[in-house]
């Protein structure tokens, strides 16, 4: 097996004359946490979303695990392992905690109509054994949220929301978890707290890696092992967190060229 | 969630199971009370003390005793509403029209279940409910007249053909976004009248003459006797679309109560995120449509069969409007409240008359009225229980 | 088929075109501002139709004769009258409901058509039946070898484009028209920048409504005849003009209602035998393009951002 699990060649996506992502070679290793950061419009939601089936590739090929999934449809990407947190977070507000999370659990779950209709006590089963597991993982973030399982997300504050988010992209037990922004809109003691509730999701899950798009530069430097840079759709640096703050191009790409 | 406490006794110190029949039974004398209803004083009277008692349902603590009694003795309730239907289609015994009507209502609440189950729940908005509800008249007014079919089978047939012509419109539109199709509906709903009305093999604006019912030789169209007591006729039709009704809300209910009709939830709140994980948007939504569809196709065979003549004029682009109100008075992806509103659309205007004529005005106004104050319906739709009886965290 | 009955159908398809383009650039504006679909509209027109018809019997009423003058009359005031209530309705019906989700908006503007169809058929003195609407335009007519082209004809269909390409100019060369796209395409800069959002809103609902009283007024001249349920099927195919030319694009709601003029001759043409059938094949052939082109012939504004 080898150490590379996704691998960008040469992506690049146009939208009409804008080109969001313009020959993106990109690799992420097994089990790391990669920071994808960059200036604002420099292509880092469009990689997820063209990983993850939402948009297909202008050029180039994305690899998971070793099977080419270029232009592969949402539900096979989400198949083959691959889940996700938004930048605008999409939660069903009017669903309950325990919906929410089951619907990131879909692949382990009976969606035939005879299933669902008739067969009413294996149906129960599955129901309590999601709520022990959907329960497991919100516990592992908040015991306090554990119980409030049948709540509808919309009532609960952002934090919580997020975590949420993060609990239904996990439950289904994916290899590779994007995050896409997810301290935004938090304060800084949230943001703590998310990071170290993040930790905790990888020493758990032994073998998920992660790639988290972020703008909160001490986020990075705290949880990611490897560090690309992107500007206008393009990789100009890679490394730890300590060589992309030290090079000169990503100081100049954040902060214009004098 | 607010009270997590299980109230061992509920209102007025009374067990939840005693409220909870004792509300049933109120229902069914209210009921039976209200259809037979005569002159306009007594039904504005009736309809006064019905909204006096929904609302005080909510000021005193019965509203939470009847919610535990559903809960904590759901079969017990279940068999009492049912022995409660049952016991109004006997109460009413002779009078034909009375039960012409509830049989009326209770095939309109079928296709609204339908309905909310399309747009409710999948936010499919579907205006030609009540083309697909002529489709099944006009099947079972073509096949009881022409073929030796037997009328059982005829009233699937009617959920077959609802089910394949929606097929048939919904597939083109089925990847696009909702303002699709809605066209398509409304320009379906618009159009069946007028394709029926120039269409003389399927009887013109004149209609068709439909057969009746029968049932291991039972023609619905001869009288029952009870008791030594001759009923209605309408009393088999009552039965029946009753038992069809009934049918309805369960299978709705528990398409609501499972991991479809939470992926029904997911497609109609984000569908992009919903493919994202793993959901089959198109299979959803498609099954939704036709699970709607045959609802309303079923349930137009049988009321073909019940009316014995059916027109064009009977399921206009109005009708289906008639419908989506009945949806949406009630609340999106509430059952009770479908029924609910489906007793108001259907009998209201029919027992007072001065409002038949204005029905149509009188129900998109509040249907306004609604989407402005309180979008969330009569009966809201509450948080998703898989199964009453289990609640894990009490 | 002889060139007298081709040239009549052409005729009456530019004609029919004219007042489909009108009507879809209504949709057109009020999905590009505000992301809504008004389904009002249709009955909207009708009820300019209908109050140009009131209008008339009280100019007559005034001893006006000059059919011109009636004309002029007629125009102003049921457009000013129809722009006012296209306001009415944006600022209490759709502003409330910006925050719902965009099928609300649908539905309860669906629901206010039936309440204005209704209400006319109800109180409109005799309004379940058609009403007369005055020959105002000269009933000359030029005998183009085998077909009669009408005077009437020929002035609707000029006035029409003359509007629509008016429209054209508002909405692409001048200030109000800058206001209007920059609102269409982000109201939080939009409102940064100064514009008054509220008042751009009822605005730009004003004039889609003000255009579809004057396709309703052509309809009413054309045809001399209003009835309570023209609104329907009018808005219906505005709508679907809309949808097929690309939402929120004003030269695909153009192109849309001439397609869907054409739809109907084409069908009017080779079904001879029903009327009805040749809206069934005109929806069917654009229920067969919006299956291939979901996001219209010239491309719909996508909002979702992900």
């Amino acid at each position: 097996m080898s150490d590379a699990l996704l691998e960008f060649e040469g992506l690049g996506k146009s939208f009409g004359g804008v080109r969001a992502l313009d020959g993106l070679d990109m690799t992420v290793k097994r089990g790391e946490i990669l920071g994808l950061i960059g200036p604002n419009g420099s292509g880092k939601t469009t990689s997820f979303n063209v990983v993850t089936g939402i948009y297909s590739p202008s050029q180039g090929r994305v690899r998971f695990d070793g099977q080419d999934i270029t232009g592969l449809s949402a539900r096979k990407v989400y198949e083959a392992g691959i889940a996700r947190t938004f930048q605008r977070s999409r939660l069903c507000l009017p669903l309950s905690i325990y919906d929410n999370i089951m619907i990131g659990n879909h692949a382990r779950l009976d969606n035939g109509l005879w299933f669902n209709l008739i067969n009413r006590g294996a149906l129960r089963r599955q129901v309590e054994e999601g709520y022990e597991k959907a329960r497991e993982l919100v516990a592992g973030f908040s015991g306090e949220l554990a119980d409030r399982m049948f709540e509808p997300v919309g009532a609960l504050p952002m934090i919580e929301r997020r975590r949420i988010e993060i609990c239904r992209a996990l439950v289904s037990g994916p290899k590779l978890l994007l995050l896409d922004e997810p301290s935004a809109g938090m304060t800084h003691d949230e943001t703590a707290q998310l990071m170290d509730d993040i930790l905790a999701v990888r020493d758990r899950m032994g073998d998920l890696s992660i790639i988290i798009i972020e703008h909160e530069m001490g986020v990075i430097e705290r949880l990611t092992d490897h560090c690309v840079v992107l500007s206008y759709g393009r990789k100009i640096s890679e490394g730890s967190y300590a060589q992309i703050a030290a090079d000169p191009e990503v100081q100049s790409a954040y902060l214009g060229v004098d | 969630m607010k009270d997590k406490t299980t109230p061992k006794t509920g209102w007025l110190g009374l067990p939840p199971l005693a409220v909870g029949l004792g509300a049933v039974a109120a229902i069914v004398v209210f009921g039976w009370q209200f259809l037979l209803a005569e002159s306009e004083i007594a039904v504005l009277g009736l309809v006064a003390l019905a909204a006096l008692g929904g609302w005080a349902l909510g000021k005193t603590g019965i509203q939470d005793s009847l919610n535990e009694a559903m809960r904590s003795h759901n079969r017990s309730m279940n068999g009492a509403i049912l022995l409660g239907l049952l016991a109004v289609i006997f109460l009413l015994g002779e009078e034909h029209f009375p039960l012409l009507m509830l049989t009326t209502m209770l095939l309109y609440m079928t296709v609204a279940l339908g309905l909310n189950v399309q747009f409710g729940l999948t936010g499919m908005v579907n205006f030609a409910g009540a083309a697909f509800f002529g489709m099944g008249a006009y099947t079972s007014a073509v096949l009881t007249e022409h073929t030796a079919v037997p009328p059982l089978l005829i009233l699937v047939a009617g959920g077959a053909i609802a089910a394949a012509i929606g097929f048939l419109l919904i597939v083109p539109v089925v990847r696009t976004a909702g303002h699709y199709s809605a066209v398509v509906t409304i320009a379906f709903g618009v159009l069946f009248k007028t394709f029926l009305e120039v269409n003389d093999v399927l009887g013109g604006p004149q209609g068709l003459m439909v057969g009746p019912m029968k049932l291991f030789g039972w023609d619905f169209n001869s009288s029952p006797m009870l008791l030594g007591m001759e009923m209605s006729f309408y009393a088999n039709y009552a039965l029946l679309g009753g038992g069809l009704a009934v049918l309805a809300f369960v299978l709705t209910q528990r398409l609501e109560r499972s991991w479809l009709g939470l992926t029904l939830d997911s497609v109609r709140l984000d569908e992009t995120a919903s493919a994202c994980f793993g959901l089959n948007v198109v299979r959803a939504k498609v099954l939704a449509f036709t699970f709607g569809n045959v609802l309303a196709g079923v349930a137009g065979a049988l009321y073909g069969m019940m009316i014995s003549f059916i027109a064009p004029n009977s399921f206009t682009f109005a009708d289906s409007l008639l419908m989506v109100s009945i949806v949406l008075l009630g609340g999106l992806g509430s059952l009770w409240g479908t029924a609910l509103a489906a007793a108001i659309v259907v009998l209201l205007p029919e027992k007072l008359q001065i409002l038949q004529e204005y029905r149509f005005l009188l129900f998109s106004g509040l249907v306004i009225l609604m989407l402005l104050f309180r979008p969330q319906g009569l009966l809201p739709r509450k948080v998703r229980s898989y199964f009453p009886s289990w609640r894990p965290q009490q | 088929m002889d060139i007298g009955l081709l040239g009549q159908y052409l005729a009456n398809g530019v004609m029919l075109g004219t007042m489909y383009a009108l009507v879809a650039v209504g949709f057109t504006l009020f999905f590009g501002v505000l992301d809504v679909i008004k389904f009002s509209h249709g009955d909207v027109l009708m009820l300019g139709s209908f109050t140009g018809f009131t209008v008339y019997i009280g100019v007559l009423a005034m001893g006006i004769e000059n059919p011109w003058l009636m004309i002029a009359v007629i125009l102003l005031v049921s457009i000013a009258a129809t722009a006012a209530l296209g306001a009415l309705i944006a600022r209490y019906l759709v502003l409330p409901l910006k925050s719902a989700p965009p099928l609300n908006i649908l539905l309860i503007t669906l629901m206010l058509g039936t309440a204005i169809r209704e209400a006319v058929r109800l109180f409109y003195p005799d309004g379940s039946n058609p009403k007369a609407f005055p020959v105002l335009l000269p009933t000359a007519s030029v005998d183009l070898g085998g077909f009669a082209l009408r005077a009437d004809s020929v002035i609707l269909v000029g006035a029409g484009i003359a509007v629509i390409i008016g429209l054209n100019l508002l909405i692409n060369r001048t200030r109000l028209g800058l206001a209007i796209r920059a609102v269409a395409q982000d109201e939080e800069t939009a409102k940064i920048m100064g514009i008054n959002y509220t008042m751009i809103v009822l605005v730009t609902f004003a004039i889609g409504s003000g255009a579809a009283a004057f396709a309703g007024i052509m309809n009413g001249l054309y045809y001399n005849e209003v009835n309570f349920g023209m609104g329907l099927l009018l808005g219906l195919i505005g709508f679907s003009a809309a949808i097929i030319g690309g939402l929120g694009n004003i030269y695909g709601a153009i192109l849309g209602g001439f397609l869907f003029a054409g739809l109907q001759t084409v069908g009017a043409v080779a079904l001879p035998f029903a009327s009805a059938y040749k809206d069934v094949f005109a929806f069917g052939v654009v229920i067969a393009l919006m299956a291939w082109k979901p996001t219209g012939l010239i491309a719909e504004r996508s909002s979702d951002r992900v």
